[in-house]
């Protein structure tokens, strides 16, 4: 709570002399200083605990691109056809990934080198985002300032420097592009706003760059370029076009997308597809009204009304004819110019039909309003405060908050991922709501104290048991002492702000109004309130530390679990990455499921077939299906792909939940989207994916069964699963295909190797015949079972 | 679950009164021909009569179709016998759709909406196989065909069934599972594709408003725009009132938190019944996985409570004249809010099992 203190003092320091002045900003200094401080090592967390290591899955190939930048330089980079993945169709690295992450993670590693600070690849991988996340809290810190002063941007910083929310996809180690899009994200919102208070041409084109750094960055910028021209439109519909309106946008727009453009992932999209349209949309109807204002300008009131008509036929008709052409381009492109996961934003419903690899993730998946409260906790509660404190006065900058908040909040209902944009907009304007609570009841406390006033009273000193009773006896007395407090404040006010509107050439018209009269509460109330308050925000730094401690810092790559005798760690990925490093040929080919194709390709050097780059459906459905056939059918699909080993994770042995055979109902799902033979019918029981006994045939014998569950028996005798906590249906069956080649510790990954085709041998029939081996009749067996011959 | 054991429907099927059969659509032809003949005449006219009985039926059921809105055709206990109790091989599969105009009230069932994408289906397979005869689509009404319902076995609603050529007996016919209404006629149309080995086609949905109105609209709109212009250049809009604004912006927050999105795409009910006991009502949902609308809504309301709360005092409460008003709400606020936080931490916990703990200095404990 310190820097919290310090917000309070900077503000009521803030009006003083030139030493009062200095010392409230050394004050803010430091407690932006301590805030950052505060937002790296909260995140630490995941490395005292568990180890300096990169985190699941995306992170690790954003680290494996790390390392071939840091190692091959940026050329090469921008070339990398990597075909360690997707084999055989090999992927281009350079123009399919956003480099924002990548590049500023480089950077700093090639900076620290420069310095003679020999710090690995690995460690500044896993320390970027605790250290973006200290630059996010910065960035809020400006934002807020802009709409509402130092004392709301301190609060609001030192709220986002621990919300839970954003501290879930950025703890140390998680190394994704989130980390720096978020702090992105805020800081091109901040450029926005300080162009729009401000109209300076220097802050617009800075804003075009740091707009430029978010589209590097995340795929999300696409909000950046939808909010702010709906921003902009608002602002224009509610009579507020200014000239620095103009300045804040029209640069934006023209220099962003060109700067868009040049990003290779994003090229021509940045005018082609419909998220973008909105904002050239807006871009000519600004142009229209800019004319229109400066006609007016120049015509007396007569002759404009006649302009007036003039120009509204012109524009309209340059405007409809833009409509068309776009509505023809939009209607042209087979999903309207949308990709799915912006439609899914549009239509909520539109995923859960249509596109079942968008909605098997499970961050896609609408949140509850438990998630809320987990994601941003008691923040829930004083955002409403602040929305009305926005509203109380509205200024360009606090509309724009406002609208923010809006949009982000209606997004997050949509996709629990996109929590994470909403978290600033909330730490935001609940920062406002308890700076403004703050300051309404420190001043109830400061001002209804008899004393004279050349002290400098801070919320510290007043002591409410002394200042309640003085109230109530001399509350008559207090009418004099009160009004000639409401002369220096409204003195203080005034300097300040004529002051601040030297500073900003033609600022918006909306700051903080002349008071008529004090506004005060009773103090004895007010400090009960600032106690409550308090406890409140006690809450909040309890939960967070918690979920920065508990929730969030399992790096998902090592699992631990606390039973009565004491800690266990489950090492089991790391092991069989390390075991297929080792012991596999450098080409050889590894099929898995997409989940652990980045982690397959970062730790074991092996090529892939899919990975967590889901850009090929039919691929992955392939892989799918082969896992949801009987093993020969499956061999002959590996095989067709060059496979030699497949990983199943497993985690019936330890219960481990998220294992490939509760993952099994997508590999159907999508393998049967491509393939129609897989009927995902076929292996429902009741509705349920069952492995027990109840299990249909074409469950209990698939690949993904068998792969598991072989030899499982043998571990407790009775195959009790104890994911699923029921015991499995099939318990003693061979492989004929393939062979195990690796378990690893707790079963948790298993890799099996692909059988090599028997050579073709005549009278090979007579053989079997005579041998007639125990196998060959299983596997004559089992394949008359077969439903798929 | 839209599937409820309808025990009333159940016992007036058992108890209708059995009805003599309906009088035989094909007399035999071969009365007055001399015995002599009779044997190899009967032979061949049966085999002709079966052949061209099966292509007027098929002709029939086409004319049918072509009379009734969407191609689904109404069957009653006479046309159930006369097209679906013909022998075995038809030449046609019909998929029935179950309807009971007394249980369109419950809304659980969702009879109205799953015969509305019934119709779409139909008129979707129509408009992609315009001369197919070889899938009909039907619905047959409870309390007019009550004879069939029986016949079919049908004990509960909703329900549809497909009656493949080779049925003979109705009973044996396929019934669609519940997992085939989840997505409407999207997984409808699997179910027939699966089983028919037809092709089905893109599902048609009639655009919400027609081509005209949507005309008629985009002039209206144009029309509008200088008017709308006018009116926004002058600054006395709706737009313009700050209130209006703030209002929406607290109702879009008070709906997202209260996870009012997550019923929208999962279509879960404000709350459902005990399962023990039928008679209570359960609004609170324990599992973090889900969440029912009542209790997303009552959390949303305390939310947005407090916040609206805090905003009074530091807004409004401030500029009372009277210490004792101001002291009294502030106290009333401070109980309101202290319960509200305190409920909200309480079932979050309940529901989510979360143990939330502080983290003090070893030594201390």
């Amino acid at each position: 709570m310190a820097e919290l203190e310090a917000g309070s003092i900077s503000m009521a320091a803030g009006g003083g002399g030139r030493l009062r002045n200095a010392l409230s900003g050394m004050l803010c200094a430091f407690a932006l200083l301590l805030i950052g401080v505060l937002a790296f090592s909260i995140r630490l967390f995941s490395v005292i605990k568990y180890e300096s290591v990169i985190h699941e899955f995306d992170p690790y190939f954003n680290y494996r691109v790390t390392q071939f930048l840091s190692k091959s330089g940026i050329y090469e980079f921008w070339n990398w056809f990597d075909d360690r993945t997707w084999y055989p169709l090999g992927r281009v690295i350079g123009g399919t990934v956003y480099p924002g992450l990548t590049l500023t993670a480089g950077t700093i590693w090639w900076l620290l080198n420069s310095l003679n600070i020999p710090l690995s690849v690995e460690t500044v991988c896993v320390f970027t985002a605790p250290i973006f996340s200290a630059n996010a809290s910065w960035a809020t810190y400006l934002l807020t300032k802009e709409a509402k002063g130092h004392g709301a941007g301190l609060m609001a910083a030192t709220i986002l420097a621990m919300v839970p929310s954003y501290i879930s996809r950025s703890v140390a180690g998680s190394y994704d592009n989130e980390a720096v899009a978020i702090f992105a994200l805020i800081f091109t919102f901040y450029l926005y706003v300080k162009t729009l208070n401000t109209g300076s041409l220097f802050y617009a084109t800075l804003n075009a760059l740091s707009y430029f750094y978010m589209v590097c960055s995340w795929g999300g910028y696409t909000f950046i370029i939808n909010l702010i021209p709906m921003h902009v439109l608002l602002c224009i519909v509610t009579g507020r076009y200014s000239s620095r309106l103009y300045v804040a946008y029209a640069p934006l727009v023209v220099l962003g997308t060109l700067l868009a453009a040049l990003v290779p992932v994003v090229g021509f999209n940045a005018v082609l597809t419909s998220e973008h349209f909105a904002s050239f949309l807006v871009f000519i109807i600004l142009h229209v009204v800019a004319l229109v204002y400066y006609i007016k300008g120049l015509l007396t009131p007569r002759l404009f009304k006649v302009a007036m008509t003039f120009v509204l036929t012109v524009g309209l008709a340059l405007c409809l004819a833009v409509v068309a052409i776009l509505a023809a381009l939009v209607a042209s492109s087979p999903t309207k110019g949308w990709s799915g996961r912006s439609l899914s934003l549009l239509d909520p419903t539109y995923a859960s039909k249509y596109i079942p690899i968008i909605a098997s993730v499970s961050e896609h998946q609408p949140p509850t309003w438990p998630s809320y409260f987990m994601a941003i906790n008691v923040l829930a509660f004083l955002v409403p405060a602040g929305i009305i404190s926005c509203f109380l006065p509205l200024s360009d900058a606090s509309s724009f908050l406002v609208l923010y908040l809006v949009t982000s909040v209606y997004f997050s209902g949509v996709m629990v991922r996109l929590m994470l944009v909403l978290a600033p907009a909330v730490c935001i304007l609940s920062g406002i709501a308890l700076s403004e609570a703050f300051n309404v009841l420190t001043r109830s406390m400061k001002f209804q104290r008899p004393i004279s006033d050349d002290t400098l009273p801070t919320a510290g000193d007043s002591t409410p048991g002394s200042s309640s009773t003085a109230t109530i006896t001399t509350s008559t007395k207090n009418a004099n002492i009160k009004k000639e407090k409401m002369g220096t404040i409204s003195k203080e006010r005034s300097s300040k702000k004529s002051r601040k509107e030297t500073e900003l050439v033609g600022s918006s018209p909306v700051r903080p109004e002349k008071e008529e009269k004090l506004c005060v509460l009773p103090s004895e109330a007010s400090a009960m309130g600032i106690l409550f308050l308090i406890m409140l925000c006690g809450l909040y730094v309890i939960h967070c530390v918690w979920a920065a401690a508990e929730a969030y810092s399992a790096p998902s790559i090592v699992l631990t679990s606390r039973s009565h005798d004491g800690l266990h760690v489950y090492d089991d990925f790391r092991e069989s990455y390390a075991w297929l490093r080792h012991n596999t040929e450098v080409d050889d080919k590894v099929a898995s499921w997409w989940d652990y194709g980045y982690q397959t390709t970062a730790m074991a050097n092996r090529t892939v077939i899919v990975d967590n780059n889901t850009w090929n459906n039919t691929h992955i459905a392939t892989v799918g299906t082969a896992m949801s056939s009987p093993e020969k059918g499956a061999w002959e699909i590996f095989n067709s792909l060059d496979v030699k080993y497949v990983l199943v994770v497993f985690g019936g042995l330890i219960g481990y939940p998220s294992d490939d055979i509760n993952k099994f109902l997508w590999m159907v799902r999508i393998g049967g989207g491509e393939f129609p033979h897989i009927k995902e019918q076929d292996y429902l029981r009741d509705g349920n994916y069952r492995v027990d006994a109840q299990g249909t045939p074409t469950m209990l014998n698939c690949l993904m069964y068998k792969l598991c569950y072989y030899r499982f028996a043998e571990t407790d005798g009775k195959g009790f699963d104890r994911a699923r906590r029921y015991e499995i249906g099939r318990k003693h069956f061979k492989l004929t295909h393939f062979e195990e080649v690796f378990t690893t510790q707790h079963w948790m990954v298993r890799i099996y190797k692909l059988k090599p085709q028997k050579n073709r041998v005549r009278g090979k029939l007579k053989l079997k015949l005579k041998s007639s081996s125990k196998t060959s009749l299983m596997r004559k067996g089992a394949g008359k079972k077969n439903p798929w011959q | 679950s839209p599937l409820i054991l309808f025990p009333c429907l159940l016992t007036t099927v058992l108890s209708f009164p059995r009805r003599s059969p309906p009088p035989d659509p094909h007399p035999p032809i071969a009365m007055a021909i001399s015995p002599r003949l009779l044997l190899p005449l009967l032979l061949a006219a049966a085999a002709a009569s079966a052949f061209a009985g099966a292509n007027d039926l098929v002709g029939e059921l086409q004319s049918l179709r072509s009379r009734s809105p969407a191609g689904v055709i109404h069957l009653t206990d006479t046309s159930v016998t006369r097209f679906l109790s013909s022998p075995a091989p038809r030449p046609y599969s019909v998929l029935v759709f179950f309807d009971a105009t007394s249980l369109h009230s419950k809304t659980d069932l969702h009879l109205p909406q799953l015969r509305r994408e019934f119709a779409l289906l139909s008129a979707s397979f129509h408009a992609n196989n315009p001369d197919s005869s070889d899938l009909f689509f039907a619905d047959i009404e409870f309390s007019e065909s009550q004879h069939s319902f029986s016949q079919f076995g049908v004990n509960s609603l909703p329900h549809v069934r497909l009656i493949r050529p080779e049925h003979s007996r109705l009973a044996d016919s396929e019934q669609m599972d519940q997992s085939h209404f989840s997505r409407l006629a999207d997984s409808m149309v699997e179910f027939v594709e699966a089983r028919t080995g037809l092709e089905v086609g893109p599902i048609v949905r009639p655009p919400l408003v027609s081509r005209n109105q949507m005309i008629l609209l985009g002039l209206l709109f144009l029309i509008s725009i200088p008017f709308g212009i006018k009116r926004i250049m002058e600054g006395d809009t709706l737009l313009h009132d700050r209130k209006l604004w703030m209002a929406g912006a607290l109702f879009v927050y008070f709906f997202s938190v209260s996870g009012g999105m997550y019923g929208i795409i999962r279509h879960t009910p404000m709350f459902i019944t005990d399962r023990e006991d039928p008679n209570k009502l359960v609004f609170f949902y324990q599992g973090s996985g889900m969440q029912l609308g009542a209790e997303g809504f009552a959390v949303g309301f305390l939310y947005t409570l407090v916040g609206l709360m805090i905003a009074v005092v530091t807004h409004l409460l401030v500029k009372v004249e009277s210490l004792q008003t101001q002291r009294f709400a502030m106290l009333a606020v401070m109980a309101i809010g202290w319960w509200a936080v305190r409920k909200v931490i309480y079932l979050d916990n309940w529901k989510t099992g979360y143990g939330i703990h502080t983290f003090w200095p070893s030594s201390w404990r």
